[in-house]
């Protein structure tokens, strides 16, 4: 994932690849994610979120489409 | 012979105290003389860890690549945390870096489209506001194919 200056910004880039433009989130909602997965990144019991906690992380900021979806 | 899950445990340990510590990535030889083993143990232990989706190696040498938030290479992605400047893999791991150390970070990048300065911090446990989006071009499920790209 990348960060632009504005959605104006993603959209060129996507055109640019030819690749489709997919979903944005916000700054506040990146952090909410980086502290979901890394908060004890330092810590024993550190682990990756397995599926099911990943669907709980993204529902709870709003991130409920298909594409959040971990399941391949 | 040990248990391999606490050995695991003990590389990871390890390895993330050694990045948070000096903001380098160790070495499989590091590692080892480290926790005074065989380099051959820790080499099978980073193979675990990666099949647990905590590292990513490199597929030559089987030394680290990605330690996730942190990059043993440098990228775009700069974070710098009391003095320290570390190498985060994406704008979601730059973050991250601030979450995994508990501390303030200024995160140095650059727009992916026109290539100009940007700069993220965090104080006090919070991102502070700043306009920008956030895109992702791989879906979840496909993250990890090729995680790299991702």
């Amino acid at each position: 994932m990348l960060l632009f200056r504005s959605e104006e910004h993603v959209d060129r880039w996507c055109v640019a690849r030819n690749l489709p433009r997919r979903p944005i989130i916000n700054l506040e909602q990146l952090w909410q994610l980086a502290l979901a997965w890394y908060e004890s990144r330092l810590t024993v019991e550190s682990r990756r979120p397995g599926p099911d906690e990943i669907d709980v992380i993204f529902a709870r900021l709003g991130l409920t489409d298909s594409f959040w979806n971990p399941r391949a | 012979m040990d248990d391999p899950t606490d050995f695991d445990v003990s590389v990871k340990l390890h390895v993330y105290g050694t990045i948070a510590a000096t903001t380098r990535v160790p070495t499989i030889a590091e590692v080892a003389q480290g926790l005074k083993r065989r380099a051959e143990e820790v080499e099978q232990a980073f193979q675990r860890l990666f099949k647990k989706r905590l590292l990513v190696l490199e597929p030559d040498t089987g030394e680290i690549r990605m330690a996730p938030p942190f990059s043993a290479v440098e990228t775009p992605f700069r974070v710098l945390v009391e003095g320290k400047s570390y190498f985060a893999n994406c704008v979601w791991d730059a973050l991250g870096v601030a979450a995994a150390l508990h501390r303030d970070a200024d995160v140095a990048t650059t727009c992916g489209d026109c290539g100009l300065p940007m700069a993220m911090q965090v104080r006090g446990g919070n991102v502070v506001p700043y306009p920008c989006a956030v895109h992702f071009a791989v879906p979840a499920a496909h993250w990890w194919d090729d995680i790299v790209f991702s």
